[in-house]
């Protein structure tokens, strides 16, 4: 119970917020990152005429094609072009020359993949008006044919994979990749408690399987059991690499449908539905609260008297106050004073945190809304139907069978992470195009 | 005032009329009028709230944290709040019940929740608790801490270099087994001078699986002097939470404590410093250079300690007093230095 008050985290927090703004954006540096699930060769054929089209779920690469995109990095092209000659004006003042030349820097590999994209239509170009000529003639240019056949099939490749990776470049990067989350598991409260329960325990279950594949550190801060070997509410710190990254589009909730396994409901033996949602509070690293020591008190049964030998007491609870603030942390757990300073501790901090990350968020917030999709927490993102052994992300239309597997947090989980994500990333381009005032006429692409 | 009474009340009823050593006997419990067993069935909670109710009547310290442990322990839990809440409002079997009234009454004559269930929990670590062997403190959880701290900073100068640590009074083993468990490279030689106490520590041990980097020894520090030096040389950490109660408050002391623990690890003599200046006599004899030693004290003795070893010990270097969580002087550190004709540059 103490710990229900533990940070229902804002729903706010866990959106995704990127910290471009618009022309003044930080581009992800290239990496050579591909995306494997959808990268199927195919010929070039629409890289000179556009057609606008809807955006299915697929390819990454194939933003390339949308004509606001397209727009898009035509003008941040003519923007390098523009920036590069501004800097070679001797009249300019040392400050706004700092500015073109950071600015310049930004763009520079953006303007790289451009550059090398655009040698390849040529070397292209080439080689089709090569095969063309020799459309005509006989067959001992059979060979030379083949050759032809095979360059062009080259490059066509290299393209494709030079705009996945132009496209990455658009990316906004999200300085919060790399923070360490606290991550809580709640149970829904609809019909069927028990079903939910027992959901969050499996999910509780996944996501200490996913740490542990992922090699993070799962620390447990609060675990309310409920009956049936069913979970209310956890609370979990996991930190290691990007661990944001991952599992930021995990904050949402989950759907269940499923024949009760245990419980009341498992006597009739029909599907039930049941919900529960996750909540991801990013814990970046700047603000890793530094807590100075004089600015808490610490109340303990043992604070009266000598204590020491001369007191056995069995009243281990603490609690711990942060004058400064007021926020305050306690915890009667365990039966260890020590465990339970610990754990109170880990609470003030993140509560700490919270307050700081409220703040920080609201800002960022009012500033700009800027985020990926406008899905709240409270939307249902994904469905475990365990009757018919599936898993379906609902923003991607992602689809995967063999639930147990799925549930143990490994592989499945995070292919299906990393198609979400990818599909975020395509919103994201979208958003920074669309704001950055590339409107299109006629159909839109989005 | 309060304790004094409490203790005389509880002489009158008869049941505690031998010696220290009698005190722990179980006889005693039996003296103590515990409410009849219910005939009916009761759910765990009433259970809780009756013995609550009963222990506040008779003066037990901390009633609904005693019924709440005795329940919770029967109830297969450690504490009330890890239950499963449906599990209080559940009939207790006849069975259970009677056990929920041993126990308590066990309570009622004022043993410790921590032997009445027989087990305690010290940082990480579930470690038996047996009368008269001493119940480890939270202070202490702070002193291991401490050790711990100085011990993982230590840069790796030697590879491969086993440290040893020497632990003086060990009772249940508390220190010696939690340092051993954090410190997978550590050895640690165990010193009481109870059998009650090193037969505890050597099954806290065994059950904990750690018994294979421990030694543990019947010793009194006080008498074996020459055999505690044959032991052990060379250590690097010298732990003790040493018996350091002032010989004239120890009458002041709950009942709980004095009737039931072992007095030779409470009681340090006039100023409480006698088993403290022998483990300081004897420092420099088992320490390894700028080996150091870790006290647990009363919050009086920082200043005395360091004034004696001063005067006394030449070899050690008094480092530092820490605080425990209430912020009382409780721990000393001090250090073995090479003496002033061959004092060296402390690399430390």
């Amino acid at each position: 119970m103490l710990f229900n008050r533990l940070p229902r985290l804002c729903s706010l927090c866990s959106r995704v917020f990127y910290s471009s703004r618009g022309r003044g954006a930080v581009w992800r540096t290239l990496t050579g990152h591909t995306s494997l699930k959808y990268a199927n060769i195919t010929q070039v054929q629409h890289w000179g005429t556009v057609a606008p089209k809807r955006l299915s779920h697929s390819d990454f690469g194939d933003l390339y094609e949308t004509e606001s995109v397209q727009r898009f990095l035509q003008q941040l092209m003519e923007e390098y072009r523009d920036t590069s000659k501004k800097i070679q004006h001797a009249q300019l003042s040392e400050s706004d020359r700092k500015i073109l030349i950071k600015r310049q820097k930004e763009l520079l590999p953006l303007a790289n993949v451009f550059e090398s994209i655009e040698v390849a239509l040529k070397d292209l170009e080439e080689v089709l008006s090569l095969l063309q000529s020799s459309a005509g003639t006989k067959d001992e240019d059979e060979k030379l044919t083949q050759l032809l056949k095979d360059e062009e099939a080259q490059i066509s490749h290299k393209i494709l994979a030079l705009r996945k990776e132009l496209i990455r470049a658009l990316v906004p990067v999200d300085p919060l990749d790399t923070s360490n989350v606290v991550m809580e598991v709640v149970s829904g409260r609809t019909t069927g408690g028990d079903i939910c329960q027992q959901f969050t325990r499996e999910m509780f279950d996944m996501y200490q399987g996913f740490a542990s594949y992922k090699n993070w550190d799962f620390e447990v801060l609060n675990y309310t059991t409920a009956e049936m070997g069913g979970l209310h509410h956890a609370a979990v710190r996991i930190a290691g690499e990007n661990v944001y990254r991952h599992v930021k589009h995990e904050g949402g909730t989950h759907r269940v449908q499923r024949i009760p396994e245990v419980g009341l409901s498992s006597r009739m033996q029909r599907i039930h539905t049941g919900t529960m949602t996750v909540i991801i509070l990013p814990q970046p690293v700047e603000f890793d609260v530094q807590i100075d020591q004089k600015d808490l008190r610490i109340d303990t049964f043992r604070a009266r008297g000598a204590g020491g030998q001369s007191v056995n007491t069995t009243d281990s609870a603490v609690r711990i106050v942060h004058l400064p603030t007021g926020t305050t942390a306690e915890c009667q757990q365990t039966r260890s004073q020590l465990k339970n300073r610990d754990t109170a501790m880990r609470m003030l901090r993140a509560r700490l945190y919270q307050s700081m990350m409220g703040k920080d968020t609201e800002q960022r917030h009012s500033a700009r809304k800027q985020q990926v999709g406008t899905r709240s927490q409270s939307e249902r993102i994904r469905t475990y139907n365990f009757s018919q052994d599936r898993v379906t992300d609902h923003r991607t239309g992602y689809v995967t069978r063999d639930i147990k597997e799925f549930m143990r947090g490994g592989e499945a989980l995070e292919d299906l992470i990393s198609d979400v994500h990818e599909h975020a990333e395509r919103e994201a381009v979208l958003e920074v195009v669309e704001s950055s005032g590339v409107k299109e006429s006629g159909q839109s692409a989005h | 005032m309060l304790k004094r009474s409490l203790i005389a009340g509880y002489t009158c009823f008869g049941c505690w009329s031998v010696g220290p050593k009698g005190l722990w006997g179980y006889h005693a419990v039996r003296a103590c009028s515990a409410p009849a067993l219910p005939a009916g069935r009761i759910t765990a909670r009433q259970a809780a709230d009756l013995w609550k109710r009963h222990f506040a009547e008779r003066g037990v310290t901390e009633p609904d944290h005693s019924s709440h442990y005795i329940l919770a322990y029967l109830l297969g839990a450690k504490t009330i709040e890890s239950l499963e809440q449906g599990k209080l409002t559940e009939f207790l079997s006849r069975e259970k019940t009677e056990q929920m009234w041993k126990l308590c009454s066990q309570r009622l004559c004022r043993m410790p929740v921590q032997y009445v269930i027989e087990e305690w929990d010290f940082r990480d670590l579930t470690l038996k608790m047996r009368p008269p062997v001493f119940i480890p403190r939270p202070e202490t959880e702070e002193l291991v801490e401490l050790v711990l701290n100085d011990l993982q900073m230590k840069p790796r100068t030697e590879v491969g270099a086993q440290e040893t640590c020497l632990e003086v009074g060990c009772g249940s083993g508390a220190i010696s087994l939690s340092l051993l468990k954090s410190l997978p490279q550590l050895k640690a030689i165990a010193v009481d001078q109870s059998q009650d106490a090193v037969d505890l520590t050597g099954e806290n041990a065994l059950r904990l699986g750690l018994q294979d980097r421990l030694q543990i020894h019947h010793l009194d520090v006080m008498k074996d002097a020459e055999t505690v030096l044959s032991l052990c040389s060379s250590v690097s950490v010298l732990v003790s939470n040493p018996p350091y109660l002032f010989s004239e408050d120890m009458t002041a002391l709950e009942p709980e404590v004095y009737w039931f623990e072992d007095h030779a690890a409470l009681d340090g003599g006039n100023d409480g410093l006698d088993v403290i200046k022998q483990i300081l006599t004897l420092a420099p004899k088992i320490l390894s250079d700028h080996g150091r030693v870790y006290l647990e004290v009363d919050p009086r003795h920082p200043p005395l300690i360091q004034r004696w070893v001063e005067v006394n010990v030449e070899e050690m270097h008094y480092v530092e007093t820490r605080h425990d969580i209430s912020g009382r002087p409780r721990f000393c550190i001090l250090r073995k230095e090479k003496s002033n004709k061959d004092h060296k540059l402390d690399l430390d």
